[in-house]
Parts: C-alpha cells; structure tokens; sequence
C-alpha cells in the first residue's frame, strides 16, 4: 500500500538482511566441512543486493567467493582422504564471517525501528483532529 | 446563495483532472470533490485486501512455512494503520454531516 510506503521499502531491507543472516549462518557451519581432492573446496556465498525501483532492496544474486583450492590437510584417516592422504578445506575468514554477522543483525534491526518508527509517525497523522 | 466571484474562481481550479466539463461554476466544485472523495472510499476495498494478505501469513506463520517473520508483523500493522485510517474517515464524515444538519432551516 503506498499509502504506508516507509513500511513496505523496511520490510523489503528486512528480508534481504535476512537473507544475508541465512548465507553467513551457512558459511560459519561450513567451516569445517571436508572435500576430497578431486572437488573444490566448499566456497563462502555473498548475497549481492541490488536497489529496486521506487524504493526498496532486492536480492540481486548470489555469489561464490573464496579460493576453490582451498586448504590441503593431511588427513589420512579421513574416508574422503585421496592416495597422498588430503582432504580439502574451505578458507573462510571467521573474523570476517563474524563481522558481517553484526552488520546483518544490525542492519536488520535497524530496518524494524524504522518500521516501527513510521507506524507511530501514520498514527500520529490520524490522531489529528481527534477529540 | 451563491457568491458570483467567488465561484467562477472555484470553478477553474479544479481538484481532480478527470473531472467532467462543468456545465456552471457553482457545480464544478461538487462534482471534482465527489470525484476525490470516491477515490477514498475506493481506499475501503485494498482494506479489505490488507486483512486477507495478513490472515494467510498467520496461517503460513502457524503451520510453520513462512520464510520472514517480519512479513506477518508488518502486513498485520499495515492492515490495523488501514483499520484506523478507515475509522478517521468515518468518524470525519459523520462530523461533517452531524454539522450540516445541525444548520437552521
């Protein structure tokens, strides 16, 4: 409704904040997922945001960024190992990952106070007048 | 009673651009504010539209398939804002009216 636009332009920044909270959820629990040789390395996803018309956000893609090689382990012992014993594992910057958390969680809350900040400001208009 | 002057400075100034070609000044006023008042109460309808987008959120949201929470919350306060909104206009034209009767015969 675009009586109420400043709500619907926050909710579409919520759902992209969102949905950059689900890829970095994703790449932190993948830290340590193991590949064999043969595969690439497991790659972090950015989430490319892109502004839409008239207001608002929108997810534009994904991206995979990241070395595809990886870091080769010794891992005899690991099912996936190949002949020379290696498995591959995903660089992923933690302190990066981590810090993209706080400006997701951030920015998503920051998206809510303007939503709840225009609800006041529509019902501040409608209370004009009133007795 | 009509004031001349005045009228024909109403009359070509008018509130809504699809307004029809008035036949006398003193009718074109009432007949571009019909025009913008029917487009509020059209305003009613995507009312009506707001509360069934919020209710089958709730049920996504109660059975577990919605993907945003914030979906639900935010289609539920825009459809009370409409609520409200619809309510200012009731109570406004109500007052209006109340006024207008209240005039002397």
């Amino acid at each position: 409704m675009t009586t109420f636009g400043a709500i619907g332009i926050a909710a579409t920044g919520l759902t992209v904040h969102r949905r950059w909270l689900d890829a970095i959820s994703d790449n932190v629990s993948n830290a340590n997922t193991a590949r064999s040789t043969a595969e690439d390395a497991f790659q972090a996803r950015y989430i490319v945001a892109r502004e839409m018309e008239g207001g608002g956000v929108q997810v534009a893609g994904a991206l995979l960024s990241g070395d595809t090689e990886g870091r080769v382990v010794y891992e005899p012992d690991n099912p996936l190992a190949d002949e020379d014993g290696n498995v591959r594992y995903p660089e992923i910057d933690m302190a990066s990952q981590l810090t993209q958390l706080i400006m997701a969680q951030r920015g998503y809350q920051a998206n809510a106070a303007v939503v709840d900040r225009a609800k006041e400001a529509y019902q501040a208009a409608l209370a004009i007048g009133q007795r | 009673m009509s004031v001349p002057s005045i009228a024909g400075i109403s009359g070509t100034v008018p509130l809504a651009p699809s307004a029809p070609t008035t036949p006398a000044t003193g009718t074109g006023t009432a007949t571009a504010s019909g025009a913008a008042f029917a487009d509020v109460l059209g305003g009613i309808d995507q009312l009506q539209q707001l509360q069934s987008t919020a209710d089958g959120l709730a049920v996504q949201a109660v059975t577990g398939q919605l993907d945003d929470v914030h979906d639900y919350t935010i289609a539920a306060t825009q459809a009370s804002l409409a609520v409200e909104l619809t309510a200012a206009i009731r109570n406004k034209a109500v007052d209006a009216f109340n006024e207008i009767m209240r005039m002397p015969a």
